[in-house]
């Protein structure tokens, strides 16, 4: 309806616009901003209203009880003493630097084995897409947590196969292994939408390549990858967004404690510790700025190197 | 003409949802001449539950003029909940409180004098050693309902197999070192004498208790030093380095019960009222309490109120609520009601309403066997007690695990109760 739409100048609309048109136009907005005010309500309230609390919260030594007091950047400074803080950093970073890459490694690979025609291909893309469904829920992480116990399926069937094992849970160098394979096991979602950007990679390239005789590792390096480099890219950035925010499983899996000798203590878990079991608001929600710019940098560098990478099929170099 | 419709819909959605929003808001109105309602909270288990049901039902059949309004929640989410309704103001009438937590609450104003209610909650049957619990510079913030005392469970089933004589309330350290050692050679593998007993914080208190000090003094501060603290972490250091206790990891796999719950070790030191969970865990016949170890002969044994009531200072029904706390707490059909489940029964006249048999018979005797050797009872906690409890029992597992020497784990448990302290 706007000028850009019709690509007419702007005084040619404006012109004619009589009484009754400039009514039916206020009208229309706000009609559009009546459906929009769930959204915008929720945002505004339950949103970005406590996001700027905790912004100011971050620079007080609010405790729950007392009214917080302006301390300046000492939460942000007690940070990089605090052991527990500095471990939870390291055990977020291990679960996203190696998580990350196995879980849209195993995405990418089912992706391609189902982007096969095969029958009953419907029922597969469902049954591999399944876990992704129930994959945050509190059940799954019990359930989790009882097959790697002792005595539990995973424990059993190891121990079978003649790799004795005494259950996962209670070893602290088996559990950030548990967490990862947790997260792997999820893989649906990345999944779905490897295989959207396969639809769209044109056959001629692969049928091209063939005459020209590339086997099918170098047309899968050459041809597929870089076609597939836009949908790695989104993939790789959710994925590692989510990682860094990865709670409820840990909080099950450990108790809520991020043990065992704090080996599941990620980030959000030792937050939420901080928060709202030894009641240290402040800094919380230091903490919380601070994993919110890690975020950001993160994600800044990676659209900036993304040129280098990435490559958009509809884009002239 | 579409779309003017498509507006009536939106904005009588918006219109509900906020109605709703503004429900959620004012329950707390009360009308004047109707009945008062009161809400009451509670931490515990399914059991506890079914057993304030048939209290709660009690108590309004002969108060038809007050209704009880009953939530309750497991003890990690029980203080997260209240946390947060004591930010904005907003508590319950009536709560049952921990030990831990009272002076958080109390200095903050949150909570009612009750003795400004004059005799409206009648304290005069409850031990007046165990009053203090509840007070903080003079004002009473909290009745005891029940108390309990350390004690040294063992298994009798487990001895047997493993043909060791059972431990005496006599013992020193030392040889109560040595009988583990002796019970876990003698023991089918995979079953111990004892897990790392220095991991809990009131029996490193019980220990102190034993050479005339105290964990926390009655200002609220730490008392004591960081070596003394190093000694207890450090005592059963042969008995890791042997394998003679049952590893950190077997324990996490076997949480949440434990080691001795599941009959992976002979003995363990827990409160008393922990008897019958430990019989359903366990599923024994018969379980045993003597008193644990000492070098000194003081026992260093002390009755911790187990829980109390506190009433909100929000409360718009504070008589009402006084009498609520009154009859829970003295009440003599409550008291049967109860048991020993929530710890032996602070109140005279609910001892005396209750007959205790079986299990609770046993908790009874112990405590009637230690009585005359009790110290005095804890004063409520410094704020911040919590973390500090909780940060005991998290490092001491870590040394288990190896991640930390005891050095370490003594340095960082004194810096973090330091910053813990300063809330």
């Amino acid at each position: 309806m706007s000028a850009l739409q019709t690509g007419q100048p702007r005084d040619v609309l404006s012109a004619p616009a009589s009484p009754d048109y400039r009514r039916a136009r206020r009208a229309e907005s706000r009609t559009g901003y009546a459906f929009l005010a769930p959204w915008l309500i929720g945002f505004f309230v339950l949103t970005a209203g406590p996001m700027l609390a905790s912004l100011y919260l971050a620079f007080t030594d609010y405790n729950l009880f007392r009214a917080p007091e302006w301390i300046g950047l000492e939460n942000f400074r007690q940070l990089f003493d605090d052991p527990r803080y500095l471990q939870s950093v390291k055990v977020t970073l291990v679960y996203v630097l190696v998580g990350t890459p196995i879980k849209l490694a195993a995405a990418l690979a089912v992706a391609l084995l189902l982007n096969n025609a095969l029958r009953g291909q419907g029922f597969y893309r469902s049954a591999f897409y399944a876990p992704s469904l129930i994959g945050a829920s509190v059940s799954i992480a019990i359930v989790w947590k009882a097959m790697f116990s002792d005595g539990g399926v995973v424990d059993l069937g190891l121990t079978n196969l003649g790799f004795p094992s005494e259950g996962w849970v209670g070893d602290p160098g088996k559990t950030m292994p548990m967490m990862i394979l947790l997260a792997t096991w999820q893989f649906g979602a990345p999944m779905v939408i490897f295989l959207a950007g396969l639809k769209q990679v044109p056959r001629e390239l692969y049928e091209a390549a063939a005459v020209d005789g590339a086997g099918s590792m170098r047309r899968f390096w050459s041809i597929t990858v870089p076609m597939l480099s836009p949908v790695i890219f989104f993939n790789l950035l959710l994925e590692t967004i989510n990682a860094f925010q990865v709670f409820a499983s840990a909080y099950i899996i450990s108790g809520g404690q991020g043990g065992p000798a704090g080996s599941t203590l990620f980030y959000t878990l030792y937050l939420y510790i901080r928060g709202f079991s030894d009641f240290r608001m402040g800094y919380a929600s230091a903490m919380a700025w601070a994993l919110a710019l890690v975020i950001g940098l993160i994600t800044l560098v990676m659209f900036r190197t993304s040129n280098a990478w990435v490559h958009y099929s509809g884009e002239s170099k | 003409m579409k779309n003017r419709h498509l507006l009536t819909v939106a904005a009588a959605l918006c219109a509900s949802t906020l109605g709703l929003a503004a429900c959620g808001g004012g329950s707390g109105e009360t009308a004047a001449d109707g009945p008062v309602s009161l809400d009451y909270t509670w931490w515990g288990s399914q059991d506890r539950a079914d057993r304030m049901t048939k209290a709660i039902a009690a108590f309004e059949a002969s108060h038809p003029d007050i209704d009880i309004n009953p939530n309750f929640s497991d003890f990690e989410g029980y203080w997260q909940k209240r946390a947060t309704e004591a930010a904005g103001g907003g508590l319950p009438d009536v709560m049952q409180f921990d030990l831990s937590y009272l002076r958080q609450y109390a200095e903050r104003g949150a909570l009612l004098d009750i003795a400004e209610l004059g005799d409206a909650v009648d304290t005069s049957t409850i031990e007046e050693t165990l009053l203090p619990s509840g007070q903080i510079d003079g004002a009473t913030y909290g009745v005891p309902i029940s108390t309990n005392a350390l004690g040294h469970f063992y298994n009798p089933a487990i001895l047997e197999q493993a043909g060791v004589a059972a431990p005496t309330g006599d013992m020193t350290w030392d040889e109560y070192d040595a009988w583990i050692r002796e019970v876990t050679e003698k023991s089918p593998e995979g079953v111990f004498g004892s897990g790392d007993y220095t991991s809990t914080f009131w029996l490193f208190d019980m220990y102190l208790r034993q050479q005339g000090k105290q964990a926390v003094t009655e200002d609220g501060e730490i008392g004591f030093t960081k070596a003394e603290l190093k000694e207890w972490w450090e005592s059963p250091a042969d008995l890791r380095q042997d394998g003679s206790l049952i590893s950190a990891e077997r324990t996490t796999q076997l949480d949440p019960k434990s080691p001795f719950g599941a009959n992976e070790t002979a003995s363990e030191f827990s409160w008393d009222n922990f008897l019958a969970g430990y019989l359903t865990d366990t599923g024994a016949e018969k379980l045993e309490i003597v008193a644990p170890p000492t070098d000194t002969g003081d026992r260093g044994l002390f009755l911790k109120a187990s829980m109390l009531y506190a009433i909100g200072a929000n409360t718009e029904n504070p008589e009402a609520a006084a009498e609520f706390v009154d009859f829970m707490v003295n009440d003599p059909e409550v008291g049967a009601i109860f048991g020993t489940s929530r710890g032996i029964p602070a109140s005279e006249t609910q001892r005396e309403g209750a007959t205790f048999e079986g299990a609770d018979a046993q908790i009874v005797a112990y405590e009637e066997s230690i009585a005359d050797e009790l110290g005095e009872s804890p004063a409520p906690l410094p704020i911040g007690f919590g973390t500090l409890e909780s940060n005991f029992k998290r490092l001491a597992s870590d040394v288990n695990y190896g991640r930390y020497t005891v050095d370490e784990a003594v340095d960082q448990w004194f810096a973090e109760a330091e910053s813990a302290l300063q809330q």
